[in-house]
């Protein structure tokens, strides 16, 4: 607000303004400056001539009695946090000249918590499950990719490769449960090789989920997978880890640490492993991904605190995360078929993405995911995570959906 | 973080009378309810005197969380935004789920605009007892025409009971809208270009109460700025639009963590509003440019819809307070208010029903016994599978802390310890005369324990209780005729 002495008015800034396109200068004594609102007070003496001309008038005129108050303008720092502790970086595969099969994956690496912080240095990698044999459980809408490839695992991990570009594999030795066919641990070492010969990504192993088993199958599957840094899955507080440790550090693999949506649960499980001689570079963390709908809020409670203790520098949790995203599907709401819920072809990618996408808010680094088309969405959103602000250029007219058609 | 505020402050304010007649018992105990936001100060009637009206206001500014709760609406139905006071939602619940409003272009006829505003509030989901609703209409004024738009508004208006924005961004056709509008509306939008414009009009029409201004920029300063002169011109109900771009949708996420945590780490009470998305830039993005699910689909508007609902869902996992969107499709919708309802959930409570014996459909002695998770979203599908299947049963709910078959099993709450406790509470063994408990094929795995821990022959049952119907009436009686040759020898 500008109160003019000599006029007796109140002005706004634009009066002000003009008023000095016309006069060229003012001289202004006796400042009185309010927080809340700047008071310029412009005295009689010594006399300033201000010529009346009709165009001030008008604007005045114009402006009635409404009149805004102008406000100093304000600076603002964007909030950018300092982190005392930063995310390990876990890799995949080995180059040729170490004698690996040549395709290389990196997850982790973080320093922040988002991206006008400190970009990610590594997108969010995808990979895709398959197994050992044909799963007639899965979704048709899933399935109508796979089918003609179920039979033979390696033409199903060519498959992921080629059409739908996998970053990744991850083999479930299914059959070698005991209730299923109860397969050898050699036996599943035999298909290892030919995956391994098969594709040139880097392999997840996992075994069937049987406790007892799964040691024994990750043993032989790491023995002949040596010096490719494979991830083996999974190590837990229910089954003999000191196995899967031992193969794991005897072989040079990874170790996926599987938990149960409790971030001490996850960091006792990080000390056992580390305790029974795992180097922490090389375990990737799994505090479970409960599905969209069905405890995914628990999931996001869990890897958004042990996201936040390894920033802040707790290193028995700064390890990068995975999320069994593949999970998504069980989802009554995404396979069912209901006529009332509309086509389930459109609802099953989308329950995927959004339980993957979710995680991915939280941190989440590594997805095992089925679904191509939410494979394709999840990696290309990833990428935007490693961009820097400002460096992708945008065509997107904020306004143009108000007067579309 | 800002400073902590504990109950005892808010005491030291309040008349310290015990008189009760904020239905508390005393004046600590209201302190603490103001302080869980389970009270208002209105319920204080000493607070309302003018003796206190400085107390009153302090401790409104107290308790007010650093994010302003903003609505618009009717004496109806209201869009209720913000309210939040954490950037983490384990830290405190995150209040006020994010409202969703869809487009309405008032270019359509009138019969289109009032089927679309009836498809618009007549829309529902229902999951876990809960019926899961769209918030808003928008009215957009496509035609650029302000009689149109003044049309559009009274059609929507006298058809529904739903909040209304208004969007244009030119302040002479708003102008013409808010003489129209009943409601208290939300305006979309004001640029940095056009604020002066829209505060004038705001002011003449003498609405700084009555409207909820939308201020948009692509820079948080700016923002800053607009608010400051927002606040200073008494527009006090504001909301923030920071751009939403689908092709780079990090920009965007960016720019609302930047602004929710200068509001609620820095304190920076201009920033201190909630956040609008536009996913429905999304919807129009994927009609003429690549996005990830083409080639997935040939139906362009399917591509487009599915694109939206995945933007939809970024912005909600960070600091969407409100989102514009324009597909109304159940299956697209489904994910974006199931995600609302999980964000908003409050960690502190579990999303659980009583533990406890549930007869369904007037069992017998000679019904079967099915045990089930007190996780509600699994009680409410079970229950609802059931009595559409015309199943007779008792169904035992057990307290597995409100969380899921698998989820409780992997956990160890789904035991036989705990099965046990539930079938001595409940005295089920009065009320059928078999001892057969059906187990979810999800828990086959607790099997044996539970028949240790409780003497009960257990049945792995199906995988999904929609398939229970069918088990039951092609194995039921042989479960039970089985049961009783073997324990009566």
């Amino acid at each position: 607000m500008i109160y003019n002495d000599r006029l007796g008015e109140v002005m706004d800034l634009n009066a002000l303004i003009k008023i000095i396109e016309k006069v060229g200068k003012i001289e202004i004594e006796n400042i009185v400056i309010d927080a809340e609102e700047l008071i310029i007070n412009i005295p009689s003496s010594p006399p300033i001539t201000i010529p009346q001309t009709p165009a001030l008038k008008e604007t005045l005129a114009e402006e009635g009695l409404i009149k805004i108050k102008e406000v100093p303008e304000l600076d603002w720092e964007p909030p950018i946090e300092k982190y005392k502790g930063y995310i390990r970086e876990v890799q995949f595969g080995k180059p040729k000249s170490e004698g690996g099969r040549g395709k290389v994956v990196k997850i982790g690496g973080q320093r922040a918590l988002y991206r006008f912080e400190d970009p990610q240095p590594n997108p969010p990698v995808v990979t895709f499950d398959i197994f050992d044999i044909p799963m007639p459980g899965l979704p048709k809408p899933i399935r109508q990719y796979f089918q003609d490839v179920m039979e033979d695992p390696c033409e199903w991990a060519r498959k992921c490769v080629k059409d739908f570009g996998a970053d990744m594999i991850t083999i479930h030795h299914i059959s070698t449960d005991p209730k299923i066919k109860d397969k050898s641990p050699k036996e599943a070492a035999k298909l290892m090789e030919d995956l391994l010969q098969a594709v040139d990504v880097p392999f997840v192993i996992g075994g069937s989920g049987n406790p007892q088993k799964d040691p024994l199958v990750l043993e032989a599957c790491a023995e002949v997978a040596e010096g490719d840094r494979c991830l083996l899955a999974s190590a837990n507080l229910e089954l003999d880890y000191k196995k899967v440790v031992d193969a794991a550090m005897k072989y040079d693999h990874n170790v996926l640490a599987w938990s149960i949506m409790d971030p001490n649960m996850a960091r006792d499980l990080n000390r056992k492993l580390i305790e029974a001689g795992l180097d922490p570079n090389r375990i990737v963390m799994d505090p479970t991904t409960c599905a969209l709908g069905y405890g995914i809020e628990f999931s996001i409670n869990a890897m958004t605190r042990l996201r936040l203790s390894g920033l802040k520098g707790d290193e028995v949790v700064n390890m990068p995360m995975s999320s069994g995203t593949t999970n998504a599907n069980g989802a009554r709401e995404a396979w069912m078929v209901n006529k009332e819920w509309g086509p389930r072809e459109y609802r099953l990618p989308l329950w995927e993405i959004t339980t993957g996408i979710t995680m991915m808010l939280c941190g989440v680094d590594l997805f095992m995911m089925l679904n191509p088309i939410a494979v394709k969405t999840l990696k290309e959103i990833g990428k935007t995570l490693t961009t820097k602000p400002g460096e992708v250029k945008l065509n997107t007219n904020n306004y143009e959906w108000i007067t579309c058609p | 973080m800002p400073k902590k505020i504990s109950a005892m402050d808010i005491y030291k304010l309040l008349p310290k009378t015990n008189c009760k007649k904020c239905g508390y018992p005393s004046c600590m105990a209201f302190a603490t309810k103001l302080l869980e936001k389970e009270a208002t100060v209105d319920q204080c009637p000493i607070l309302n005197t003018p003796k206190f009206e400085k107390n009153k206001k302090k401790i409104i500014e107290m308790i007010s969380p650093p994010v302003k709760e903003v609505w618009f609406g009717n004496s109806e139905k209201r869009a209720v935004m913000g309210g939040d006071e954490v950037m983490y939602r384990y830290q405190l619940s995150f209040f006020n789920p994010t409202p969703i409003g869809i487009d309405i272009s008032d270019n359509l006829s009138e019969e289109e605009i009032k089927n679309k505003a009836k498809e618009i509030e007549n829309f529902v989901f229902e999951r876990t007892g809960e019926k899961l609703r769209l918030d808003f209409i928008v009215i957009r004024n496509a035609s650029k025409d302000a009689e149109k738009f003044k049309k559009a508004i009274e059609i929507v208006e006298k058809e529904t009971k739903m909040p209304i924005c208004l969007a244009s961004l030119d302040p002479n056709i708003i102008k013409e809208g808010l003489k129209v509008v009943k409601s208290k509306p939300m305006i979309y939008a004001a640029t940095k270009e056009t604020l002066n414009d829209f505060i004038r009009v705001i002011k003449e029409l003498k609405k700084e109460k009555d409207v909820v201004l939308v201020l948009s920029s692509n820079n948080v300063k700016e923002l800053k700025n607009m608010s400051a002169k927002c606040l200073a011109n008494g527009i006090e109900d504001l909301v923030l639009e920071p751009h939403t771009y689908p092709e780079n949708i990090a920009e965007t996420l960016d720019l609302n963590v930047m602004i929710r945590r200068s509001a609620i780490e820095r304190e920076d009470k201009y920033l201190g509003f909630p956040i609008l998305n536009l996913p429905i830039n999304a919807y129009y993005y994927a009609l003429k440019h690549e996005c990830p699910m083409s080639g997935f689909f040939d139906d362009k508007d399917v591509v487009a819809k599915m694109f939206e609902a995945t933007i939809a869902d970024a912005l909600l996992n960070r600091y969407a307070d409100a989102l514009i969107m324009h597909g109304t499709d159940i299956w697209e919708l489904m994910p974006v208010l199931t995600l609302r309802q999980c964000i908003y959930t409050d960690p502190r409570k579990p999303q659980a029903v009583e533990p406890g014996l549930y007869p369904i459909g007037n069992p017998d002695e000679n019904s079967p016994v099915i045990l089930t998770t007190n996780f509600s979203l699994t009680f409410y599908t079970v229950t609802g599978d059931f009595e559409k299947d015309n199943v007779r049963c008792w169904l035992l709910v057990m307290d597995t802390g409100g969380k899921a078959v698998d989820v409780s099993v992997a956990g160890g709450q789904y035991n036989g310890e705990n099965a046990k406790r539930l079938i001595e509470e409940t005295g089920i063994a009065e009320k059928v005369n078999h001892r057969v408990i059906i187990l979810p094929a999800l828990a086959a795995s607790t099997r044996g324990d539970i028949e240790d821990k409780t003497g009960w022959t257990c049945i792995v049952g199906t995988r999904d209780s929609s398939q229970v119907g069918d088990f039951l009436r092609k194995n039921w009686d042989k479960i039970l005729n089985e049961w009783r040759e073997k324990n009566r020898s």
